[in-house]
């Protein structure tokens, strides 16, 4: 290290710098564009809005009922990943911390979710909400993200979990604290950043789905983000600024929450995906 | 331990109880719309919801079914659209599981008669009003029995627009031959105008544009009608030369065509980049509404035998879904949608063609346009006789262009993976 | 686990053991009921017979012949799995290379690291639709940004229409993916590097080692667990494409199936392509479904096991 520093320093700010403009650029121009007209974007790709006037972001939350889609995402993200939690730290608690016969075969089962493509099963799956009498519901939302998120979140939980010490739990079973006193005041709180990656991977894709709210949501009111942004294409295919505001809101609230948690989110996923 | 036991047996209650509290939060909200309704029992107040994909007219139908409500305050409507390219997926599974909306847009020929054959469909043979429709324009939703299942709402039409200051700042006119059609794409050329705003980047916009060209070379109706009687088929030299043209056509695309898409070519004949546009009428709104000013109008193309033609289709019909709780209802609305005042309205709103006979608008290029549709109309043949086969003849054609265009297939080639297609299904290649 | 020899009578610490069977059971009946059932029944349509959407006679393996024999199924098949494979080699070389890159950058404690890993993980954020709109504007011929930066920096020759050229359209696709997960790769590498333990690596340099030789012995083995599970998902996740292909260029992967993958392909079939004609071949769609399963599942079990043997062996 000592003696290529010279030049390894400048080296490497320059490829981060490099790096992250790249990866910022296009949100930057997503919210720049979103303040052109149409011809404005054609004739000016690259340059600065001619005005920075909201008009556009009025005349849109005038039209869709933002709030609505809004508290629903909040709804059924929320509660999608404090249900994926709960259950799948039960879960990979079972495998990872017990060793009995059948726990490698569920392992395998529960990561069989990841190889397939869900939509194939979407015929009996709108029947099976209609019988359980979702359709139209967000529950049928919060269903559908827990079950597509619990292979990835089962693997990430189980792996962390193997990793963990045993001497911890041994010194609270000779205590006499039953397994779930284990897990919720040993285990639990050690996983801290496990847990941060679970929840952050979930709540993303949770607030991103848009496949299983078009099938399973027709009632407007319960629309979430990401569909009411899809009607937007249609409706202002023509009209470029509009679009750009409602890709831009859509995406705002993510990017929000992430500037605030974005500690918390770092560490967990630092800390939570490897092992 | 005591404690901890508890809990260890209550947290799977506790789950389960925390998920049928959930499901019960829906329950108020059902509960109150029927207690509502019986509250007032003078009427009996009955729910439709339309599915469609037209999204971009929810406004619109928001118009139409106010003027629907004036009549029938009893029936309460609602209309929501998918997004076009959703719409198929969204509704076959609702359908496949005995739900769906009360009434659906219909995908016009083949398309939707597969929903038909599949019984998701009600029959609205007894509609009276449709008995003076013509019959090109019920065919979309007919089936091989005549079986009617749709109320067909607009014609669609395909056809070169220009721009008119373009071609009077440098002279130009209307083309009357085909000859003169190709003069004057060179005359722009050589005057640094891209003369045909067109891409290849999407393939149906090239499906479409064979659809307006294809007739000019190969004898239109003529042989529209030798190809439905088996007497005529895709290798057909005509066939061939039509698919040249279309090749040949590519040098008066803009620069870069092969990446351009629809909202890139729209945007360049709406800047007066480009002069001519060869689209559909569907797209006369979205235009103006882009730039109000635009001085634009169309011509039929001329063919190499002396006529002309605009190339013609029905769009979409409404259809009653055979598993609604509310057909009456519904088909008091489909009965609403053949009268003339939904026409007048439609086209006054929609800025579209419609398809009940007699129903004239404000707008003059509209007006002609529909007047063309009567008499100077060919079929738009790949939507009205080749969405059949799996995959679609249409679609067969479509990609084949593409491919075409971007060097990787002759087009003797298209031809015959066309024809090879359509013999698979197309019963009058099986003779 | 070693049983605890405390107070508990006999009755009370086998209720406590049965319990412990309860603690899989919500995952189990949640995953079984949404996910496996589902996914089962709609397997099983692959072994019948499909006239458009109402289910004909069992037809035992069929369709899966009929996909692999009968054109144009079967040279679209092979044409969509190569892409796949295209696309899983360009996301492990770019795409994790670069993020195994970047993470030891930021391992070395430079400044403003923070902001750095923020910046890269931002684009993971976005719904994929909004993540394909952006690519298409960027990528577009005549106002994309990228083609004016050639532009401007006198490349004028290497302008082409991205997405609408085949040799380049994939590739294009590709990219824009890798910018969207590249975050996630350098948090997950950061985390590989982190949990080096820094005795081994002061060892390392007592002995002498240093630059290339430093990580050659140290830092790359003990990365293997993080690039193992890297490469996992990214290979499932590259065999499964679907959602930015579908975004930016439809289901008929555009141009001229220049950008067709297994899942589009799949979708084409199952649900029919995305235009007014919607032609379905439900049974087809399920074959192919089962076929790429199957392949993703062995593929990933014999990697694993390898990866996990050779783990030992260090």
């Amino acid at each position: 290290m000592k003696q290529g520093a010279i030049w390894t320093r400048p080296f490497y700010y320059i490829v981060v710098f490099a790096m992250a403009t790249i990866s910022l650029y296009p949100i930057l121009l997503m919210m720049l564009s979103s303040f052109k007209t149409s011809v404005e974007i054609y004739k000016n790709p690259l340059g600065l809005p001619t005005s920075f006037s909201l008009d556009t972001y009025r005349t849109l939350l005038s039209k869709i009922p933002f709030t609505t889609y809004f508290m629903n995402s909040v709804f059924v993200s929320i509660v999608s990943v404090v249900l994926i939690v709960i259950i799948c730290s039960l879960a990979s608690f079972y495998i990872a911390r017990f060793k009995f016969s059948w726990n490698n075969a569920l392992f395998f089962i529960f990561l069989l979710g990841m190889m397939i493509p869900i939509k194939l099963g979407i015929v009996p799956l709108f029947i099976l909400m209609r019988d359980l009498g979702l359709i139209n519901s967000l529950w049928s939302l919060v269903f559908m993200n827990i079950a597509t998120g619990i292979p990835l979140t089962m693997l990430i939980l189980t792996g962390f979990f193997r990793t963990m010490p045993y001497e911890l739990e041994e010194a609270a079973r000779i205590d006499g604290a039953g397994n779930l006193r284990v897990l919720w005041h040993v285990v639990l709180p050690l996983m801290r950043p496990a847990l941060g990656t679970v929840v952050i991977i979930n709540f993303i894709a949770a607030w991103n789905d848009f496949f299983f709210p078009l099938i399973f949501i027709t009632d407007k009111v319960k629309r979430t983000i990401p569909v009411g942004m899809m009607s937007l294409f249609g409706e202002h295919s023509a009209d470029w600024g509009s679009l750009f505001a409602g890709l831009t809101l859509a995406s705002l609230p993510m990017i929000v929450l992430f500037f605030i948690a974005s500690k918390q989110f770092m560490e967990g996923l630092t800390a939570g995906a490897v092992k | 331990m005591k404690k901890i036991n508890k809990w260890l047996f209550m947290m799977p209650l506790l789950i389960v109880a925390a998920l049928v509290g959930c499901s019960s939060n829906e329950e108020p909200a059902k509960e109150t719309a029927p207690v509502s309704s019986t509250d007032d029992h003078r009427v009996e107040e009955v729910s439709l919801t339309i599915g469609s994909w037209r999204t971009e007219d929810v406004a619109k139908y928001e118009k139409v079914i106010a003027l629907f409500n004036e009549k029938h305050p009893d029936i309460k409507v609602s209309f929501n659209p998918t997004k076009n390219t959703e719409y198929n997926t969204v509704l076959n599974t609702a359908l496949q599981a005995g739900e769906g909306p009360d009434i659906f847009h219909l995908r016009p020929y083949a398309a939707g008669l597969k929903l038909a054959e599949a019984g998701f469909v009600e029959k609205i043979n007894d509609l009276q009003e449709l008995s003076t429709y013509p019959e090109e324009a019920l065919i979309a939703s007919k089936d091989a029995e005549g079986n009617q299942y749709g109320v067909p709402i607009n014609l669609s039409s395909t056809q070169f627009f220009y721009n008119k200051k373009i071609f009077a700042d440098n002279g130009l006119e209307v083309p009357q031959t085909w000859d003169e059609f190709m003069q004057l794409n060179d005359t722009l050329l050589e005057k640094g105008i891209t003369p045909i705003a067109m891409g290849t980047k999407e393939s149906w916009l090239l499906s479409l544009l064979h659809g307006i060209v294809g007739p000019a070379i190969y004898e239109g109706n003529d042989f529209y009608k030798a190809v439905l009687a088996g007497e005529k088929d895709f290798t057909d030299p005509a066939f061939i030369e039509s698919l040249q043209v279309m090749n040949d056509l590519k040098k008066y695309f803009p620069a870069n065509s092969e990446g351009l898409g629809m909202d890139d070519i729209r945007t360049l004949f709406v800047l007066e980049e480009a002069a001519m546009f060869p689209l559909g009428s569907w797209e006369i709104p979205v235009v103006l509404e882009m730039n109000p000013d635009l001085d634009f109008g169309y011509f039929p193309i001329p063919s190499k035998m002396g006529t002309k033609t605009v190339t013609t289709w029905v769009d979409g019909s409404f259809a009653i879904n055979a598993n609604s709780e509310n057909k009456e209802a519904a088909k008091v609305f489909l009965e609403f949608l053949t009268t003339k005042e939904f026409g007048e309205l439609f086209v006054k709103e929609f800025s579209m063609i419609s398809a009940i006979p007699g129903i004239s608008s404000d707008n003059a290029l509209l007006n002609d346009l529909s007047k063309s549709t009567e008499s100077e109309a060919t079929p738009y043949m790949w939507v009205t006789n080749f969405t059949g086969g799996d995959p679609t003849t249409k679609t067969v054609l479509e990609t084949e262009l593409q491919g075409m265009y971007l060097g990787q297939v002759k087009q003797e080639d298209v031809a015959a993976k066309v024809q090879d297609n359509a013999k698979t299904w197309f019963a009058p290649f099986q003779k | 686990m070693k049983t605890v020899t405390v107070m508990p009578s006999k009755k009370k610490k086998s209720w406590a053991k049965w319990t412990i069977h309860l603690f899989p059971i919500p995952a189990l009946v949640i995953y079984g009921m949404f996910v496996l059932y589902p996914i089962l029944a709609a397997l099983s349509y692959s072994f019948f017979e499909w006239k458009g959407m109402s289910r004909g006679d069992f037809v035992g393996f069929q369709n899966f012949v009929t996909l692999f024999t009968t054109e144009p199924y079967g040279s679209m098949f092979w044409n969509a799995f190569k892409h796949n494979v295209l696309y899983f080699v360009l996301q492990m070389v770019v795409m994790n290379g670069l993020a195994l890159f970047l993470a030891f950058i930021i391992y070395q404690k430079i400044k403003g690291a923070e902001f750095f890993k923020a910046a890269f993980f931002l684009p993971r954020l976005l719904s994929v639709i909004v993540v394909g709109f952006l690519g298409k504007l960027i990528l577009n011929p005549n106002f994309g940004t990228l083609n004016i930066i050639l532009e401007k920096i006198g490349l004028e020759s290497l302008q082409r229409a991205w997405l609408g050229d085949p040799n380049t359209a994939l590739i294009a696709i590709i990219l824009v993916n890798c910018w969207f997960g590249l975050g996630f790769g350098v948090l997950i590498f950061l985390a590989g590097f982190q949990s080096i333990p820094a005795e081994l690596i002061e060892a390392a340099r007592l002995d002498g080692a240093k630059g290339f030789t430093l990580l050659r012995t140290i830092y790359l083995p003990l990365m293997v667990p993080s690039i193992t599970i890297m490469g996992v998902l990214t290979f499932i996740q590259s065999f499964e494409a679907f959602e930015l292909v579908y975004a930016m260029q439809g289901s008929m992967g555009e141009p001229y199936y220049s950008t067709d993958t297994l899942a589009v392909f799949f979708y084409r079939l199952a649900f029919g392509s995305s235009t007014a004609s919607g032609t379905t071949a439900i049974g087809l769609g399920s074959a192919l479904a089962t076929v790429l399963f199957l392949f993703i599942l062995i593929c990933t079990t014999v990697f694993l096991r390898f990866a996990n043997k050779k783990d030992v062996q260090m």
